[in-house]
């Protein structure tokens, strides 16, 4: 429980799928800064601590989107886990207010690489895709999560359509979010229809790289503006190369460690009104839903048609990556975490979830060979 | 082409290991000998159908592919190998790719 230290703003720059010239990486770091320091009504020579990741800030560094921004810190990180990024810096940040490190962090992703910027990274994301994967025409993350999402079809008995009752629902959200590049409406015979991208995943499996930036501000929960409801982090937790790239892909870093996160917030699993699961892809969604122990008895068809299918379970509400876009892993994690913070303030207007009080938000990312190998987690409560 | 897969096999516990690692994962020894696989179990397969930032692509082929000493390796098919076969494994390069036994 961080009891000192809590998330008191939030801001994102717009989202694009085609960046304009002038707009850069950098561009919309500041625009998301601006809005979050709006948000938290925060001036900036208060912040005191800077943690960034992106996957096109160089060959600048930390210090220098500081130095860009004209904050003088006394705490600064540079986080490189892809997806779970902003669920990582979250916790550095809350341990760094809590111990005293710092007052004020800004916690802030963003990238703006283009399509064919982002093709450049998903061949070189690390050594093992360079010498192994990228030489066969992998596809990047997308010819990954194909494989992984076939042998998930086969061990849970899922239909194309389960996937499908995901990226609708999401679609469905994301009309309520002004941010979202992808607000229409969607249908099951459009989802069923679109082209595949490399099979069984479609157009609509497969997340929408924009560019774009995300922010947060954590601080004493006593800095939250006036009148604002407060959201405190009940527990974290994170995972990295949690089984040597050696199992299915099914489980992820999660799995090591949620019983341990649901015992620290105090919480079960089925007490969670509102959640944001990292989704780059569906598969990837229902996996982490899985071992989060939130479907019951394993049955993840039955979640997938009813939970979701029937809007039984508000899951994505900002639309998800699949639907508002990611821009770059990093800034994609923290519109999940902004999400719920917005959602147990009351903030999130025509996407509201009823009266919800307990929110999971998840991270997931690093393909490092056959799946992802970083997860983090934190449980989030409305403190009234 | 050099037929086979190299693979890095632990001096100390003989595990075997696909990528390289620095240490063994089983018992952290640090010396590996090279040894080769020649054939793997097909266990999925995709087809590449869309490349980011690629306007002429041909579909290729993928498989997730399990070797009969047990590593997991993704490959490129030359053919229609379908999950369930048995494939022979060859390099081009740095590159692990598979086809149907001859």
């Amino acid at each position: 429980m961080y009891a000192n230290a809590a998330i008191i703003g939030v801001g994102q720059s717009a989202y694009t799928r085609r960046p304009e010239p002038g707009q850069s990486t950098v561009t919309f770091i500041r625009d998301a800064v601006v809005a979050a320091l709006k948000d938290a009504a925060i001036d900036a020579r208060d912040i005191d601590g800077l943690a960034v990741a992106s996957f096109s800030l160089a060959p600048d560094a930390a210090v220098d989107l500081a130095w860009k921004l004209g904050l003088s810190l006394r705490w600064l990180i540079q986080d490189t886990n892809g997806g779970s990024s902003a669920m990582n810096m979250l916790g550095h940040a809350l341990r760094g207010v809590e111990a005293g490190a710092a007052s004020a962090i800004l916690v802030v992703g963003g990238d703006a690489t283009g399509l064919g910027g982002y093709a450049k990274v998903a061949a070189n994301f690390n050594t093992v895709t360079q010498l192994h994967l990228a030489p066969l025409g992998h596809g990047g993350p997308n010819g990954v999560y194909a494989l992984v999402t076939s042998r998930q079809m086969k061990k849970y008995g899922l239909a194309k359509s389960d996937y499908g009752q995901l990226a609708i629902a999401q679609r469905a959200w994301a009309a309520h979010n002004p941010f979202a590049v992808y607000r229409t409406p969607m249908t099951m015979d459009e989802y069923l229809a679109a082209p595949l991208v490399a099979d069984p995943l479609s157009r609509y499996d497969c997340v929408p790289v924009v560019a774009g930036a995300q922010a947060i501000i954590v601080a004493h929960p006593d800095r939250s503006p006036r009148g604002r409801t407060g959201v405190r982090v009940r527990a974290h937790r994170a995972s990295f190369n949690y089984d040597n790239q050696e199992g299915d892909g099914l489980a992820t870093g999660i799995s090591t460690f949620a019983s341990e996160l649901w015992q620290e917030a105090g919480v079960r699993p089925d007490d969670i009104e509102v959640a944001s699961i990292y989704d780059d892809y569906p598969t990837m969604v229902l996996a982490q839903l899985n071992d989060l122990g939130m479907i019951a008895g394993n049955d993840l068809q039955r979640f997938a048609r009813h939970a979701i299918g029937e809007r039984r379970f508000p899951l994505n509400t900002w639309g998800g990556m699949l639907s508002a876009g990611q821009p770059g892993g990093p800034a994609g994690g923290l519109n999940g975490i902004s999400e719920a913070v917005l959602q147990l303030q009351h903030r999130a207007g025509g996407r509201q979830a009823k009266d919800a009080r307990l929110a999971v938000a998840t991270g997931y990312g690093m393909t490092m060979y056959r799946y992802g190998g970083t997860a983090a987690a934190a449980v989030l409560e409305r403190v009234e | 082409m050099n037929r086979g897969v190299g693979i890095w096999r632990c001096v100390k516990c003989g595990a075997g290991f696909f990528p390289q690692r620095l240490l063994c994962a089983r018992c952290h020894g640090d010396a590996f000998a090279p040894d080769r696989m020649y054939e793997a179990a097909v266990e999925e397969v995709s087809v590449i159908r869309h490349m980011l930032g690629q306007t002429d692509w041909q579909p290729r082929r993928l498989a997730s592919v399990r070797t009969s000493d047990g590593q997991r390796i993704t490959v490129g098919l030359t053919d229609a190998s379908q999950p369930g076969t048995t494939i022979e494994l060859f390099e081009d390069g740095t590159a692990p790719f598979g086809k149907g036994k001859s």
